[in-house]
C-alpha cells in the first residue's frame, strides 16, 4: 500500500491528539474529511462516479454487458470488481507495483457484496440460464491519502445510483429463435435498488483509540484496523481485520459498534446527496476533474 | 495439437454434475440440538493433532477436524528472497496456503486460485502478530499449508495448525495463534461448522466468522465476518469463537509437549 | 528427580522478580513469557536472580547477527570484495545458506588502502569473520577480518594440499613449498572446537 514515513515524534504527536479526540486536521475521532461527490461524470460508461475524500481522489465507472449467468444460479446477474492502481496516485504503482494493492482490494470489494442482499441481482437477469446483465465495477484511484475502502464504496454506491441499464426485448421468430432488441431510447432504462448497497467504515486504532478516516499519516500509526460494511439498516454484511497487528476483543466490540453507528450515518445524508444532484438534471453544472 | 477426427469428442462445454444435485436439505432437518447426530451447536470438532511429521522441514503439523485435514511445514529462517525497505528490521512471515485440487466437491486448479491467495494473506496476518518476527532480522520464515480434505473452517484450522508448525520449527512467538470459526444462521449459531452447514441457510441473519486468537495475551490477531448479521449477533459470535478457540488450546498444548518430548530427552539439569 | 516442566509459547513462566528471561523467553508486563516449545531450565549463575530459559532439543536456530564471529567459505573475489557463504554462526551450524561480503577496507586493521583482496582471500577458504552490518536492501551482511584472530583459517594451495600458515599474511604449501599470500587468522583455542 502507499505508505509514508512518519518519524517517531510525529507519531506521538498523532497519538497524544488521537487520546484528545482531535487529530491534526481538527477532526474529532468519528469524524470524516470534507468529502465531495459528483455522478455521470464519464460518457462512456452505464454510470460512473467521482468521489474525493480529503485527498484521496477514486473514480468509478460501471459498465454493463449481457453474459451468461453463472451456473450456480441461473437466475442472476452478477458483478464483476477490478481495482486499477494507476501510477498517477504514487510512483509506487507503476508497472506492477499497484498490482497487489488492486488485488486485495478488489478481492475485498467482492466479499461485501457477495450476498444477497445488497443489490438485487435477479433484477440483472434477461433470461435464466442464458443471458443476464454483468455490471464491470471498475474503480481507478486517482489520488492515495488513506482510507481507499470508505472512498471506494461510496463511489461504487454513487456509481450504482447513476446506473441506467437499457430495456431489453426479447422477440421469437419462426423457429423458435430468440433475439435480443436494446432499446434505443436513452431513457428507456433500467434503475438499480442501491438502498442496500452498504459503505465500508475502516477503523484504525490508534493507542487506546480508534478514528474513523485515517490519512495516510495517521494509519502509520496504527498496527492494525478493522475493516466494517454497513447496510443503511445497520447490518454488518463484512468485517476484516486489516494490517500486522492485533486487537484485544473488547476493542473488536467498541470498534464494531462505532462502525455501524458511522456507517448509519453515513447513508442518509449519501442517498439525499445522490437524490438532489439527479434532480438537477440538466441543469447541473459540471464539475469534472477540477474541483 | 492436431485434432483426431475420428475421434468422437465431447461437448466444448462440460459442466460438474454437482450442480444439478439439489442442495442438501439435510441440515435444516437436524435443527434440533445434535449436528451429525453427536455434537450441540456450540460445540467443535474432535480435534487430532501432531507436530512433527515432515521430516525434512523444520517443524510441521497435521491437523484434523472432523473430515478437514490439514497439513502445514515451516522452513526456514532463511535468507530473503524479495529485499523489501521494510526486511531490515524484522523478518517476513511468508505463508502459502493451498487446497489441494481434489480436497473440495469441486476438483480445483493446481495454480494458486485468488480464494487461496486471499486466505493466505488472511494467514499471514493472523500469524503475524503471533511470531517474533523482529528476532529474525534479514530472514523469511516460509509457512507452507495444504488443505487435504476441506470439510468446512479451513481457514480457522489452518491457523491453528501453522501456528503449531511454527512452535515445532522452534519459531519465537508471543503466543500460540488459535483459529475458530462459526456460522450463523438466523438464530442458531453452529461454531466449526462442516461444509454443508457453512454452505447451507438463507434468510435473515446469515453469517460467517472466523477468529484468530492469541489466548494468553487475549488478543484477536485475526477477524473476518460474511454475510448480514446485526451488530449485537456478530459481537456474540465473535464472543463464541473466542471460548471455541480457547477448548483448543489443551489439545493443540498437548501435541507440542508431545513432539518437544519425542524429539529429545530433558536436558540435564547444571 | 522430578520430571522437568514442559512449556509452549505464551505460558507465563515467573514473575520477573523471581527470575531473569534468559533464551526463549520474553517479558511483558513484569512477567516473564515462554517463546518456544520446550523444557523451562532455571539456572543459577552466581548472581542474586536464576536465570530462566526455555531450551528445545537443538540449539535454537541462531541468524547472523551484528559483533557475531561467524565461519565462511569464499565463493568468489574480486578486487573491490570478497563474496562468502556464512556456514557457521559461532559454533551453530546454519541450516540455510546466508550471503555475506568481505569489502576490500575491511580485510585487516591496518594500511587499508595496500590491502589486496587476491592476496587475502581465495575461493575455497574457509575464513573466520565478524559480522559489522546486516547490511541494507541491495548487499549482504557485512563482514570484516580486520582482527588478528580473524582471517583465513583452512586454504589450499594449488596442488590441492592444505597449506600450513607461516606468517600472518603467508601460508606455504607443504609439498611445493610454494608460498601463497593470505590474510591468516591467529585461531584461538576457544573457536579450535567448532
Amino acid at each position: 500500500m502507499a505508505t509514508i514515513q512518519v518519524s517517531e515524534a510525529e507519531k506521538v504527536y498523532i497519538m497524544h491528539g488521537v487520546r484528545d479526540d482531535s487529530r491534526v486536521d481538527g477532526r474529532g475521532c468519528e469524524d470524516y474529511r470534507h468529502m465531495e461527490i459528483e455522478t455521470d461524470v464519464v460518457s462512456n460508461t452505464d454510470g460512473s462516479a467521482k468521489v474525493s475524500l480529503g485527498q484521496t481522489d477514486i473514480l468509478v465507472g460501471i459498465k454493463a454487458e449481457i453474459g451468461r449467468p453463472r451456473p450456480m444460479v441461473p437466475d442472476e446477474g452478477y458483478l464483476e470488481f477490478f481495482v486499477d492502481c494507476s501510477a498517477n496516485a504514487t510512483p509506487e504503482f507503476e508497472g506492477r507495483g499497484g498490482e497487489e494493492l488492486g488485488v486485495e482490494l478488489s478481492n475485498n470489494l467482492y466479499k461485501v457484496f457477495n450476498n444477497r442482499h445488497s443489490l438485487d441481482l435477479r433484477s440483472l437477469c434477461i433470461r435464466p440460464g442464458e443471458n443476464c446483465w454483468v455490471l464491470y465495477v471498475d474503480v481507478l484511484l486517482l489520488q492515495c491519502d488513506g482510507n481507499l475502502f470508505d472512498a471506494m464504496s461510496i463511489a461504487i454506491k454513487a456509481a450504482l445510483f447513476n446506473t441506467r441499464i437499457p430495456n431489453v426485448h426479447i422477440s421469437e421468430d419462426e423457429e423458435g429463435g430468440k433475439e435480443i432488441e436494446l432499446s434505443d431510447d436513452p431513457y428507456d432504462c433500467m434503475r438499480l435498488n442501491v438502498e442496500n448497497v452498504p459503505c465500508i467504515v475502516t477503523l484504525c486504532k490508534i493507542g487506546h483509540r480508534h478514528v474513523v478516516d485515517a490519512t495516510l499519516q495517521e494509519k502509520s500509526c496504527s498496527v492494525a484496523s478493522l475493516l466494517i460494511s454497513v447496510t443503511h439498516k445497520g447490518t454488518v454484511t463484512c468485517v476484516r481485520k486489516l494490517g500486522g497487528g492485533s486487537l484485544d476483543p473488547d476493542s473488536i466490540f467498541e470498534m464494531t459498534e462505532t462502525g455501524k453507528r458511522v456507517g448509519k450515518m453515513l447513508h442518509v445524508p449519501l442517498m439525499e446527496l445522490l437524490q438532489k444532484e439527479e434532480n438537477l438534471g440538466r441543469e447541473r453544472t459540471k464539475v469534472g476533474f477540477l474541483a | 495439437m492436431p485434432v483426431d477426427t475420428k475421434r468422437i469428442r465431447g461437448p466444448e462445454l462440460s459442466q460438474s454434475p454437482l450442480l444439478f444435485v439439489s442442495p442438501v436439505s439435510e441440515v435444516s432437518s437436524s435443527s434440533s440440538s445434535s449436528r451429525q447426530g453427536v455434537r450441540g451447536n456450540g460445540d467443535v470438532r474432535p480435534v487430532f493433532a501432531r507436530c512433527g511429521l515432515v521430516s525434512q522441514a523444520k517443524g510441521s503439523a497435521y491437523l484434523e477436524a472432523g473430515n478437514t485435514k490439514i497439513i502445514c511445514s515451516v522452513y526456514g529462517p532463511r535468507e530473503t528472497e524479495r529485499k523489501d525497505e521494510t526486511d531490515m528490521k524484522s523478518g517476513r512471515l511468508v505463508c502459502d496456503f493451498r487446497l489441494a485440487p481434489f480436497s473440495c466437491p469441486k476438483r480445483g486448479a493446481w495454480i494458486q486460485g485468488a480464494e487461496e491467495r486471499d486466505l493466505s494473506a488472511a494467514l499471514a496476518e493472523s500469524l503475524q502478530p503471533g511470531a517474533c518476527l523482529h528476532r529474525y532480522p534479514r530472514a523469511q520464515v516460509d509457512v507452507n499449508v495444504v488443505v487435504l480434505e476441506n470439510d468446512g473452517s479451513v481457514l480457522a484450522h489452518a491457523v491453528t495448525c501453522a501456528s503449531m508448525a511454527l512452535a515445532d520449527a522452534g519459531i519465537e512467538m508471543y503466543d500460540m495463534v488459535l483459529g475458530c470459526a462459526l456460522r450463523q444462521d438466523g438464530e442458531r449459531c453452529l461454531v466449526d461448522p462442516d461444509l454443508a452447514e457453512e454452505q447451507s441457510g438463507a434468510g435473515e441473519n446469515q453469517g460467517r466468522v472466523a477468529v484468530a486468537l492469541l489466548p494468553n495475551l487475549n488478543q484477536i490477531s485475526g477477524l473476518q465476518a460474511d454475510g448480514e448479521m446485526r451488530e449485537d449477533t456478530l459481537t456474540a459470535a465473535v464472543r463464541t469463537c473466542v471460548e471455541g478457540c480457547h477448548k483448543l488450546y489443551p489439545v493443540v498444548q498437548q501435541a507440542i509437549l508431545r513432539a518437544v518430548k519425542k524429539k529429545a530427552p530433558p536436558p540435564p539439569e547444571k | 528427580m522430578s520430571p522437568m516442566k514442559l512449556c509452549v509459547p505464551g505460558e507465563r513462566l515467573c514473575s520477573v522478580e523471581d527470575c531473569t528471561p534468559g533464551a526463549g523467553t520474553y517479558l511483558r508486563h513484569g512477567s516473564v513469557f515462554a517463546s518456544l516449545a520446550g523444557y523451562v531450565l532455571r539456572r543459577n549463575e552466581g548472581e542474586e536472580l536464576p536465570v530462566i530459559s526455555v531450551v528445545k532439543e537443538t540449539e535454537a536456530q541462531l541468524l547472523p547477527d551484528v559483533g557475531a564471529i561467524v565461519t565462511c567459505k569464499v565463493t568468489s573475489i574480486n578486487p573491490r570484495f570478497a563474496k562468502v557463504h556464512i556456514l557457521y554462526v559461532g559454533s551453530t551450524p546454519l541450516k540455510d545458506r546466508f550471503r555475506g561480503t568481505i569489502r576490500k577496507e575491511d580485510v585487516r586493521a591496518t594500511e587499508k588502502d595496500k590491502v589486496e583482496t587476491y592476496k587475502s582471500f581465495r575461493p575455497g577458504d574457509i575464513v573466520l569473520a565478524k559480522v559489522i552490518s546486516l547490511g541494507d536492501v541491495q548487499s549482504n551482511y557485512l563482514l570484516t577480518t580486520a582482527e588478528n584472530e580473524l582471517g583465513v583459517v583452512v586454504a589450499h594451495s594449488e596442488a590441492g594440499v592444505q597449506m600450513v600458515p607461516i606468517s600472518w599474511c603467508e601460508m606455504q604449501c607443504p609439498r611445493t613449498h610454494n608460498k601463497e599470500f593470505r590474510k591468516v587468522a591467529r585461531v584461538q583455542p576457544e573457536y579450535l572446537q567448532a
